[in-house]
Protein backbone atom coordinates (compact mmCIF):
# COMPACT_ATOMS: atom_id res chain seq x y z
CA UNK A 1 0.00 0.00 0.00
CA UNK A 2 1.47 3.34 -1.02
CA UNK A 3 1.32 6.39 1.15
CA UNK A 4 2.06 10.01 0.34
CA UNK A 5 3.29 12.38 2.97
CA UNK A 6 3.53 16.13 3.42
CA UNK A 7 4.68 18.24 6.36
CA UNK A 8 2.86 21.46 7.15
CA UNK A 9 3.74 23.55 10.22
CA UNK A 10 5.47 20.56 11.83
CA UNK A 11 2.49 18.28 11.26
CA UNK A 12 2.99 15.16 9.17
CA UNK A 13 -0.04 14.51 6.97
CA UNK A 14 -0.21 10.98 5.56
CA UNK A 15 -2.41 10.20 2.58
CA UNK A 16 -3.44 6.67 1.72
CA UNK A 17 -5.83 5.22 -0.82
CA UNK A 18 -8.01 2.16 -1.15
CA UNK A 19 -8.75 -0.34 1.59
CA UNK A 20 -6.97 -1.02 4.85
CA UNK A 21 -7.60 -4.59 5.91
CA UNK A 22 -5.79 -7.68 7.20
CA UNK A 23 -3.94 -8.09 3.91
CA UNK A 24 -2.10 -4.77 4.06
CA UNK A 25 -2.48 -3.44 7.61
CA UNK A 26 0.97 -4.59 8.78
CA UNK A 27 2.59 -2.98 5.75
CA UNK A 28 0.54 0.17 6.28
CA UNK A 29 1.81 0.43 9.86
CA UNK A 30 5.41 -0.14 8.81
CA UNK A 31 5.34 2.47 6.09
CA UNK A 32 3.89 5.01 8.52
CA UNK A 33 6.42 4.19 11.22
CA UNK A 34 9.15 4.68 8.64
CA UNK A 35 8.12 8.28 7.89
CA UNK A 36 7.20 9.54 11.35
CA UNK A 37 10.01 11.60 12.82
CA UNK A 38 10.65 12.54 16.44
CA UNK A 39 10.50 16.18 15.38
CA UNK A 40 6.89 15.94 14.23
CA UNK A 41 4.49 17.88 16.45
CA UNK A 42 1.58 15.91 15.14
CA UNK A 43 0.63 13.11 12.78
CA UNK A 44 -2.58 13.03 10.75
CA UNK A 45 -3.92 10.19 8.65
CA UNK A 46 -5.85 11.71 5.78
CA UNK A 47 -8.45 9.07 4.88
CA UNK A 48 -10.00 11.04 2.01
CA UNK A 49 -8.99 8.22 -0.34
CA UNK A 50 -9.86 5.32 1.98
CA UNK A 51 -13.19 3.64 1.34
CA UNK A 52 -12.90 0.76 3.81
CA UNK A 53 -11.07 -0.07 6.99
CA UNK A 54 -11.35 -3.43 8.74
CA UNK A 55 -10.76 -4.19 12.40
CA UNK A 56 -7.15 -5.08 11.56
CA UNK A 57 -6.84 -1.56 10.15
CA UNK A 58 -8.40 -0.06 13.26
CA UNK A 59 -5.80 -1.92 15.29
CA UNK A 60 -3.05 -0.19 13.33
CA UNK A 61 -4.61 3.16 14.22
CA UNK A 62 -4.72 2.10 17.86
CA UNK A 63 -1.05 1.04 17.80
CA UNK A 64 -0.07 4.36 16.22
CA UNK A 65 -2.13 6.31 18.74
CA UNK A 66 -0.40 4.50 21.60
CA UNK A 67 3.09 5.00 20.15
CA UNK A 68 2.53 8.67 19.46
CA UNK A 69 1.00 9.28 22.87
CA UNK A 70 4.18 7.94 24.46
CA UNK A 71 6.19 10.41 22.40
CA UNK A 72 3.64 13.10 23.29
CA UNK A 73 2.99 13.65 19.61
CA UNK A 74 -0.52 14.71 18.60
CA UNK A 75 -2.50 12.29 16.46
CA UNK A 76 -5.72 12.30 14.50
CA UNK A 77 -7.51 11.24 11.35
CA UNK A 78 -9.27 13.47 8.86
CA UNK A 79 -11.53 13.56 5.79
CA UNK A 80 -13.35 10.32 6.60
CA UNK A 81 -15.78 9.03 3.99
CA UNK A 82 -19.25 8.32 5.33
CA UNK A 83 -18.66 4.55 5.37
CA UNK A 84 -15.34 4.85 7.22
CA UNK A 85 -16.94 7.33 9.63
CA UNK A 86 -19.66 4.75 10.30
CA UNK A 87 -17.00 2.15 11.17
CA UNK A 88 -15.38 4.63 13.57
CA UNK A 89 -18.76 5.36 15.16
CA UNK A 90 -19.86 1.74 15.56
CA UNK A 91 -16.56 0.60 17.05
CA UNK A 92 -16.41 3.56 19.40
CA UNK A 93 -13.12 4.72 17.86
CA UNK A 94 -14.67 8.16 17.40
CA UNK A 95 -14.47 8.45 21.20
CA UNK A 96 -10.76 7.69 21.44
CA UNK A 97 -9.24 9.06 18.22
CA UNK A 98 -9.42 12.72 17.24
CA UNK A 99 -11.38 13.13 13.99
CA UNK A 100 -11.01 16.27 11.88
CA UNK A 101 -13.08 17.41 8.91
CA UNK A 102 -10.06 18.28 6.77
CA UNK A 103 -6.29 18.17 6.71
CA UNK A 104 -6.18 21.94 7.28
CA UNK A 105 -8.33 21.60 10.41
CA UNK A 106 -6.07 18.85 11.70
CA UNK A 107 -2.89 20.83 11.04
CA UNK A 108 -4.16 23.96 12.76
CA UNK A 109 -5.21 21.91 15.76
CA UNK A 110 -2.08 19.77 16.10
CA UNK A 111 0.71 22.18 15.06
CA UNK B 1 16.77 -35.42 7.57
CA UNK B 2 20.48 -34.89 7.75
CA UNK B 3 20.55 -33.19 4.41
CA UNK B 4 17.60 -30.95 5.28
CA UNK B 5 19.21 -29.83 8.47
CA UNK B 6 22.36 -29.06 6.67
CA UNK B 7 20.71 -27.26 3.84
CA UNK B 8 19.12 -24.87 6.30
CA UNK B 9 22.42 -24.18 7.99
CA UNK B 10 23.99 -23.46 4.69
CA UNK B 11 21.30 -20.92 3.81
CA UNK B 12 21.90 -19.17 7.06
CA UNK B 13 25.62 -19.12 6.57
CA UNK B 14 25.35 -17.98 3.01
CA UNK B 15 22.78 -15.34 3.62
CA UNK B 16 24.13 -13.88 6.80
CA UNK B 17 27.82 -14.53 7.05
CA UNK B 18 29.08 -15.35 3.58
CA UNK B 19 30.80 -18.73 3.28
CA UNK B 20 31.68 -19.85 6.75
CA UNK B 21 32.72 -23.26 5.42
CA UNK B 22 33.80 -24.49 2.00
CA UNK B 23 31.35 -25.91 -0.52
CA UNK B 24 32.09 -29.59 -0.97
CA UNK B 25 32.33 -30.74 -4.57
CA UNK B 26 32.52 -34.40 -5.60
CA UNK B 27 34.42 -35.02 -8.84
CA UNK B 28 33.70 -38.38 -10.51
CA UNK B 29 36.07 -39.55 -13.25
CA UNK B 30 37.97 -42.73 -13.99
CA UNK B 31 41.01 -40.89 -15.29
CA UNK B 32 43.59 -40.84 -12.48
CA UNK B 33 45.16 -37.66 -13.89
CA UNK B 34 42.16 -35.50 -13.21
CA UNK B 35 42.51 -35.42 -9.44
CA UNK B 36 45.93 -33.71 -9.23
CA UNK B 37 44.98 -31.47 -12.13
CA UNK B 38 41.88 -30.16 -10.39
CA UNK B 39 43.68 -29.72 -7.07
CA UNK B 40 46.34 -27.77 -8.89
CA UNK B 41 44.10 -25.60 -11.10
CA UNK B 42 41.58 -24.93 -8.33
CA UNK B 43 44.18 -24.29 -5.64
CA UNK B 44 43.13 -20.68 -5.11
CA UNK B 45 39.50 -21.28 -4.13
CA UNK B 46 40.66 -24.33 -2.18
CA UNK B 47 43.25 -22.36 -0.23
CA UNK B 48 40.84 -19.50 0.48
CA UNK B 49 38.41 -22.00 1.96
CA UNK B 50 35.77 -21.53 -0.73
CA UNK B 51 35.74 -25.04 -2.12
CA UNK B 52 36.88 -28.44 -1.04
CA UNK B 53 37.09 -31.35 -3.50
CA UNK B 54 36.55 -35.07 -2.99
CA UNK B 55 36.95 -37.71 -5.69
CA UNK B 56 35.42 -40.97 -6.94
CA UNK B 57 36.45 -43.27 -9.80
CA UNK B 58 32.98 -44.29 -10.97
CA UNK B 59 29.25 -44.01 -10.28
CA UNK B 60 29.12 -46.67 -7.58
CA UNK B 61 31.96 -45.14 -5.62
CA UNK B 62 30.31 -41.73 -6.07
CA UNK B 63 27.02 -42.96 -4.57
CA UNK B 64 28.91 -44.46 -1.62
CA UNK B 65 30.57 -41.11 -0.95
CA UNK B 66 27.27 -39.23 -1.29
CA UNK B 67 25.73 -41.59 1.24
CA UNK B 68 28.60 -41.26 3.67
CA UNK B 69 29.01 -37.50 3.26
CA UNK B 70 25.65 -35.72 3.21
CA UNK B 71 27.41 -32.35 3.23
CA UNK B 72 28.41 -32.70 -0.44
CA UNK B 73 26.86 -29.77 -2.29
CA UNK B 74 27.67 -30.53 -5.91
CA UNK B 75 28.76 -33.31 -8.27
CA UNK B 76 30.93 -32.92 -11.36
CA UNK B 77 30.88 -36.19 -13.28
CA UNK B 78 32.31 -37.74 -16.42
CA UNK B 79 29.91 -39.77 -18.57
CA UNK B 80 31.91 -42.83 -19.63
CA UNK B 81 33.14 -44.79 -16.65
CA UNK B 82 33.39 -48.47 -15.71
CA UNK B 83 30.88 -50.13 -13.34
CA UNK B 84 28.41 -47.24 -13.31
CA UNK B 85 28.46 -44.46 -15.90
CA UNK B 86 27.66 -40.80 -15.32
CA UNK B 87 24.15 -40.93 -16.81
CA UNK B 88 23.14 -43.77 -14.48
CA UNK B 89 24.67 -41.88 -11.56
CA UNK B 90 22.53 -38.84 -12.43
CA UNK B 91 19.41 -40.97 -12.11
CA UNK B 92 20.46 -42.23 -8.68
CA UNK B 93 21.57 -38.97 -7.08
CA UNK B 94 18.09 -37.58 -6.15
CA UNK B 95 17.31 -40.65 -4.05
CA UNK B 96 20.48 -40.10 -2.02
CA UNK B 97 20.30 -36.31 -1.77
CA UNK B 98 17.61 -34.42 -3.70
CA UNK B 99 19.20 -31.01 -3.16
CA UNK B 100 22.44 -31.68 -4.95
CA UNK B 101 23.39 -29.94 -8.20
CA UNK B 102 25.21 -31.93 -10.89
CA UNK B 103 27.40 -30.83 -13.77
CA UNK B 104 28.32 -33.35 -16.46
CA UNK B 105 31.61 -33.56 -18.35
CA UNK B 106 31.04 -34.73 -21.92
CA UNK B 107 32.97 -35.05 -25.13
CA UNK B 108 32.79 -31.95 -27.28
CA UNK B 109 29.74 -32.05 -29.55
CA UNK B 110 28.22 -35.15 -27.95
CA UNK B 111 24.76 -33.62 -28.04
CA UNK B 112 22.92 -36.86 -27.47
CA UNK B 113 24.58 -37.58 -24.13
CA UNK B 114 24.33 -33.95 -23.11
CA UNK B 115 20.58 -33.98 -23.86
CA UNK B 116 20.15 -37.18 -21.87
CA UNK B 117 22.11 -35.74 -18.95
CA UNK B 118 20.04 -32.55 -18.89
CA UNK B 119 16.84 -34.58 -19.05
CA UNK B 120 18.03 -36.58 -16.08
CA UNK B 121 18.45 -33.46 -14.01
CA UNK B 122 21.98 -32.25 -14.70
CA UNK B 123 22.19 -28.52 -14.02
CA UNK B 124 24.85 -27.79 -16.64
CA UNK B 125 27.69 -29.41 -18.62
CA UNK B 126 31.31 -28.74 -19.51
CA UNK B 127 33.19 -30.29 -22.41
CA UNK B 128 36.47 -32.11 -22.79
CA UNK B 129 39.24 -31.20 -22.98
CA UNK B 130 38.51 -29.32 -19.75
CA UNK B 131 38.72 -25.56 -19.90
CA UNK B 132 39.36 -24.71 -16.26
CA UNK B 133 38.25 -21.13 -16.61
CA UNK B 134 34.91 -22.40 -17.88
CA UNK B 135 34.78 -25.03 -15.14
CA UNK B 136 35.36 -22.42 -12.43
CA UNK B 137 32.63 -20.27 -13.92
CA UNK B 138 30.24 -23.22 -14.20
CA UNK B 139 30.86 -24.30 -10.61
CA UNK B 140 30.27 -20.76 -9.30
CA UNK B 141 27.04 -20.44 -11.28
CA UNK B 142 25.80 -23.85 -10.14
CA UNK B 143 26.49 -23.11 -6.49
CA UNK B 144 24.74 -19.76 -6.78
CA UNK B 145 21.68 -21.57 -8.07
CA UNK B 146 21.95 -24.08 -5.24
CA UNK B 147 21.99 -21.31 -2.63
CA UNK B 148 18.91 -19.71 -4.18
CA UNK B 149 17.16 -23.03 -4.25
CA UNK B 150 17.93 -23.63 -0.57
CA UNK B 151 16.64 -20.19 0.31
CA UNK B 152 13.44 -20.96 -1.57
CA UNK B 153 13.12 -24.23 0.35
CA UNK B 154 13.60 -22.42 3.65
CA UNK B 155 10.87 -19.88 2.79
CA UNK B 156 8.56 -22.70 1.84
CA UNK B 157 9.21 -24.35 5.21
CA UNK B 158 8.38 -21.10 6.95
CA UNK B 159 5.12 -20.90 5.01
CA UNK B 160 4.22 -24.40 6.12
CA UNK B 161 4.88 -23.45 9.74
CA UNK B 162 2.72 -20.38 9.32
CA UNK B 163 -0.07 -22.37 7.75
CA UNK B 164 0.06 -24.89 10.60
CA UNK B 165 -0.16 -22.04 13.06
CA UNK B 166 -3.25 -20.74 11.32
CA UNK B 167 -4.79 -24.21 11.34
CA UNK B 168 -4.27 -24.35 15.10
CA UNK B 169 -5.90 -20.95 15.45
CA UNK B 170 -8.83 -22.10 13.38
CA UNK B 171 -9.30 -25.19 15.54
CA UNK B 172 -9.17 -23.15 18.74
CA UNK B 173 -11.79 -20.85 17.31
CA UNK B 174 -14.12 -23.62 16.18
CA UNK B 175 -13.78 -25.68 19.35
CA UNK B 176 -15.13 -23.00 21.66
CA UNK B 177 -18.34 -22.32 19.76
CA UNK B 178 -21.51 -23.99 21.01
CA UNK B 179 -23.19 -26.06 18.33
CA UNK B 180 -26.16 -27.24 20.35
CA UNK B 181 -28.85 -24.73 21.12
CA UNK B 182 -31.37 -24.53 23.95
CA UNK B 183 -34.82 -25.93 23.20
CA UNK B 184 -37.57 -23.79 24.68
CA UNK B 185 -41.30 -23.39 24.07
CA UNK B 186 -41.05 -19.60 24.12
CA UNK B 187 -38.01 -18.98 21.96
CA UNK B 188 -35.72 -20.52 19.37
CA UNK B 189 -31.98 -19.91 19.09
CA UNK B 190 -29.58 -20.74 16.29
CA UNK B 191 -26.02 -19.69 15.56
CA UNK B 192 -23.49 -20.40 12.87
CA UNK B 193 -20.04 -19.26 11.86
CA UNK B 194 -18.25 -19.64 8.55
CA UNK B 195 -14.55 -19.05 9.11
CA UNK B 196 -12.55 -17.22 6.48
CA UNK B 197 -9.61 -19.14 5.09
CA UNK B 198 -7.06 -17.53 7.35
CA UNK B 199 -9.11 -17.28 10.55
CA UNK B 200 -10.42 -14.09 11.91
CA UNK B 201 -11.61 -14.09 15.45
CA UNK B 202 -15.40 -14.16 15.53
CA UNK B 203 -17.16 -15.93 18.34
CA UNK B 204 -20.60 -16.21 19.85
CA UNK B 205 -21.95 -17.62 23.08
CA UNK B 206 -25.28 -18.60 24.56
CA UNK B 207 -25.45 -18.62 28.36
CA UNK B 208 -28.21 -20.06 30.50
CA UNK B 209 -28.59 -17.60 33.38
CA UNK B 210 -30.69 -17.47 36.52
CA UNK B 211 -34.49 -17.16 36.35
CA UNK B 212 -34.61 -18.74 32.90
CA UNK B 213 -32.85 -15.73 31.38
CA UNK B 214 -30.57 -16.25 28.40
CA UNK B 215 -27.31 -14.42 27.76
CA UNK B 216 -26.45 -13.85 24.09
CA UNK B 217 -23.03 -12.68 22.97
CA UNK B 218 -21.50 -12.08 19.57
CA UNK B 219 -17.96 -10.80 19.14
CA UNK B 220 -15.24 -10.06 16.63
CA UNK B 221 -11.55 -9.92 17.58
CA UNK B 222 -9.35 -7.60 15.56
CA UNK B 223 -6.57 -9.28 13.64
CA UNK B 224 -5.94 -12.93 12.84
CA UNK B 225 -3.78 -15.89 13.71
CA UNK B 226 -2.78 -17.57 16.94
CA UNK B 227 -2.39 -14.42 19.10
CA UNK B 228 -5.88 -13.29 18.06
CA UNK B 229 -7.26 -16.75 18.83
CA UNK B 230 -5.76 -16.65 22.31
CA UNK B 231 -7.18 -13.17 22.84
CA UNK B 232 -10.55 -14.52 21.71
CA UNK B 233 -10.27 -17.42 24.15
CA UNK B 234 -9.64 -15.12 27.08
CA UNK B 235 -12.39 -12.70 25.94
CA UNK B 236 -14.86 -15.51 25.78
CA UNK B 237 -13.84 -16.99 29.14
CA UNK B 238 -13.94 -13.61 30.87
CA UNK B 239 -17.31 -12.82 29.33
CA UNK B 240 -18.79 -16.12 30.39
CA UNK B 241 -17.39 -15.90 33.92
CA UNK B 242 -18.57 -12.33 34.39
CA UNK B 243 -21.99 -12.79 32.80
CA UNK B 244 -22.94 -15.66 35.08
CA UNK B 245 -22.47 -13.47 38.16
CA UNK B 246 -23.90 -10.19 36.84
CA UNK B 247 -27.40 -9.57 35.48
CA UNK B 248 -26.60 -6.19 33.88
CA UNK B 249 -25.05 -6.34 30.39
CA UNK B 250 -23.46 -2.90 30.83
CA UNK B 251 -21.65 -4.02 33.97
CA UNK B 252 -20.59 -7.27 32.30
CA UNK B 253 -18.94 -5.45 29.40
CA UNK B 254 -17.39 -2.92 31.74
CA UNK B 255 -15.79 -5.66 33.86
CA UNK B 256 -14.61 -7.67 30.86
CA UNK B 257 -13.19 -4.52 29.30
CA UNK B 258 -11.18 -3.66 32.40
CA UNK B 259 -9.78 -7.19 32.63
CA UNK B 260 -8.88 -7.30 28.94
CA UNK B 261 -7.28 -3.87 28.95
CA UNK B 262 -4.89 -4.76 31.76
CA UNK B 263 -1.52 -5.52 30.24
CA UNK B 264 -2.84 -5.53 26.70
CA UNK B 265 0.37 -4.57 24.93
CA UNK B 266 -0.71 -6.01 21.62
CA UNK B 267 -3.38 -3.36 20.95
CA UNK B 268 -5.78 -6.14 20.06
CA UNK B 269 -9.38 -5.45 20.79
CA UNK B 270 -12.73 -7.17 20.52
CA UNK B 271 -16.12 -5.79 19.60
CA UNK B 272 -18.90 -7.41 21.63
CA UNK B 273 -22.66 -7.13 21.65
CA UNK B 274 -24.03 -8.72 24.81
CA UNK B 275 -27.72 -9.04 25.71
CA UNK B 276 -29.83 -10.71 28.35
CA UNK B 277 -33.19 -12.01 27.16
CA UNK B 278 -36.17 -12.65 29.38
CA UNK B 279 -38.40 -15.32 27.80
CA UNK B 280 -41.39 -14.43 29.97
CA UNK B 281 -41.67 -10.84 28.78
CA UNK B 282 -39.66 -10.83 25.58
CA UNK B 283 -37.54 -8.02 27.02
CA UNK B 284 -33.97 -7.84 25.85
CA UNK B 285 -31.48 -5.69 27.76
CA UNK B 286 -28.20 -5.04 25.99
CA UNK B 287 -24.92 -3.22 25.93
CA UNK B 288 -22.63 -2.74 22.99
CA UNK B 289 -18.83 -2.68 22.94
CA UNK B 290 -18.26 -1.28 19.47
CA UNK B 291 -20.13 -4.01 17.59
CA UNK B 292 -22.54 -3.74 14.66
CA UNK B 293 -26.05 -3.09 15.99
CA UNK B 294 -28.25 -6.22 15.61
CA UNK B 295 -31.30 -6.26 13.39
CA UNK B 296 -34.78 -6.64 14.86
CA UNK B 297 -36.98 -8.35 12.26
CA UNK B 298 -40.74 -8.46 12.55
CA UNK B 299 -43.02 -11.27 11.47
CA UNK B 300 -43.90 -9.41 8.23
CA UNK B 301 -40.25 -9.09 7.26
CA UNK B 302 -39.90 -5.40 8.06
CA UNK B 303 -36.91 -4.63 10.26
CA UNK B 304 -34.97 -2.00 12.12
CA UNK B 305 -31.60 -1.84 13.78
CA UNK B 306 -31.42 -1.96 17.55
CA UNK B 307 -30.94 1.60 18.87
CA UNK B 308 -27.34 2.54 19.48
CA UNK B 309 -26.14 3.00 23.02
CA UNK B 310 -22.53 4.02 22.39
CA UNK B 311 -19.72 1.95 23.81
CA UNK B 312 -16.12 1.39 22.72
CA UNK B 313 -14.63 -1.90 21.58
CA UNK B 314 -13.22 -3.87 24.53
CA UNK B 315 -9.54 -3.99 25.43
CA UNK B 316 -8.68 -0.39 24.55
CA UNK B 317 -9.52 2.03 27.36
CA UNK B 318 -9.88 1.04 30.98
CA UNK B 319 -12.69 2.32 33.18
CA UNK B 320 -15.13 3.39 30.49
CA UNK B 321 -18.86 2.88 31.17
CA UNK B 322 -21.15 0.91 28.87
CA UNK B 323 -24.69 2.24 28.59
CA UNK B 324 -27.57 -0.18 28.37
CA UNK B 325 -30.55 -0.22 26.08
CA UNK B 326 -33.67 -2.31 26.08
CA UNK B 327 -36.13 -3.54 23.48
CA UNK B 328 -39.01 -5.98 23.60
CA UNK B 329 -39.39 -8.81 21.14
CA UNK B 330 -43.06 -9.19 20.27
CA UNK B 331 -44.30 -12.71 19.55
CA UNK B 332 -43.04 -13.54 16.05
CA UNK B 333 -40.13 -11.07 16.26
CA UNK B 334 -36.61 -12.24 15.49
CA UNK B 335 -33.34 -10.64 16.55
CA UNK B 336 -30.33 -11.19 14.30
CA UNK B 337 -26.88 -10.63 15.82
CA UNK B 338 -24.15 -10.68 13.19
CA UNK B 339 -20.53 -9.73 12.57
CA UNK B 340 -19.17 -7.40 9.91
CA UNK B 341 -18.25 -10.43 7.79
CA UNK B 342 -21.91 -10.29 6.70
CA UNK B 343 -22.27 -6.62 5.82
CA UNK B 344 -18.72 -6.23 4.53
CA UNK B 345 -18.75 -9.29 2.27
CA UNK B 346 -17.56 -8.17 -1.17
CA UNK B 347 -18.57 -9.17 -4.68
CA UNK B 348 -16.50 -9.19 -7.85
CA UNK B 349 -17.38 -5.52 -8.49
CA UNK B 350 -15.87 -4.58 -5.10
CA UNK B 351 -19.24 -3.69 -3.68
CA UNK B 352 -20.13 -4.41 -0.08
CA UNK B 353 -23.13 -6.51 0.85
CA UNK B 354 -24.21 -3.72 3.19
CA UNK B 355 -27.12 -3.23 5.58
CA UNK B 356 -29.73 -2.48 2.92
CA UNK B 357 -29.28 -5.87 1.28
CA UNK B 358 -29.41 -7.48 4.72
CA UNK B 359 -32.78 -5.88 5.45
CA UNK B 360 -34.04 -6.69 1.95
CA UNK B 361 -33.61 -10.44 2.55
CA UNK B 362 -36.49 -10.53 5.01
CA UNK B 363 -38.91 -8.43 2.96
CA UNK B 364 -38.75 -11.28 0.42
CA UNK B 365 -38.50 -14.07 2.92
CA UNK B 366 -39.77 -13.24 6.45
CA UNK B 367 -38.12 -15.24 9.27
CA UNK B 368 -39.79 -18.60 9.85
CA UNK B 369 -37.40 -19.65 12.61
CA UNK B 370 -34.01 -18.71 14.03
CA UNK B 371 -32.30 -21.32 11.89
CA UNK B 372 -34.20 -20.28 8.78
CA UNK B 373 -33.14 -16.67 9.37
CA UNK B 374 -29.45 -17.58 9.56
CA UNK B 375 -29.67 -19.81 6.51
CA UNK B 376 -31.31 -17.01 4.54
CA UNK B 377 -28.47 -14.63 5.49
CA UNK B 378 -25.73 -17.08 4.50
CA UNK B 379 -27.50 -17.90 1.22
CA UNK B 380 -27.88 -14.21 0.35
CA UNK B 381 -24.25 -13.41 1.19
CA UNK B 382 -22.98 -16.37 -0.85
CA UNK B 383 -25.08 -15.50 -3.86
CA UNK B 384 -23.97 -11.85 -3.63
CA UNK B 385 -20.25 -12.68 -3.27
CA UNK B 386 -20.30 -15.22 -6.12
CA UNK B 387 -16.76 -16.55 -6.42
CA UNK B 388 -15.13 -13.68 -4.53
CA UNK B 389 -13.06 -15.18 -1.69
CA UNK B 390 -14.34 -14.58 1.81
CA UNK B 391 -11.98 -12.23 3.63
CA UNK B 392 -13.55 -12.31 7.08
CA UNK B 393 -15.45 -14.74 9.29
CA UNK B 394 -19.20 -14.62 8.80
CA UNK B 395 -21.19 -15.20 11.97
CA UNK B 396 -24.90 -15.04 12.82
CA UNK B 397 -26.61 -15.61 16.18
CA UNK B 398 -30.38 -15.40 16.07
CA UNK B 399 -33.14 -15.59 18.66
CA UNK B 400 -36.81 -15.64 17.78
CA UNK B 401 -39.76 -15.24 20.10
CA UNK B 402 -42.18 -18.03 19.35
CA UNK B 403 -45.85 -16.89 19.23
CA UNK B 404 -47.81 -18.66 21.96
Amino acid sequence: MEIKTERTDGVLVINAEGRIDGSNSAQFLESIQAVVSDDDNGVVLDFGGINYISSAGLRVILLLAKELRQKQTGFGVCSLSSSVKEIFTISGFDQIIAIFDSGADAVSSLK
Amino acid sequence: MVSEKRSRRSVKDDAEHGHTYPYKILVVDDEPDLQPLILQRMRRPIRSGKYTFVFAQNGIEALQRLNAEPDIDMVVSDINMPQMDGLTLLEQIPSVNPNIRSVIISAYGDMQNIRTAMNRGAFDFVTKPLDFKDLRHTIARTLRNLVEWREALASRDQLVVLQNELDVASKIQQSILPTEFPQHERYGIHASMEPARNVGGDFYDILMLERDHVGLAIADVSDKGVPASLFMMSSRTLLKGTAIGLPQPGMVLSDVNDLLTEENETAMFVTVFYAVYSPMTGELTYANGGHNPPLLIHADGSSEFVPRVGGIALGIVQGVPFSQGSITLQPGDTLLLYTDGVTEAMNAENEEFGVERLQAIFLEDPPASAQHTNEAVFAAVHSFAGGTPQSDDITCLTISRIPS
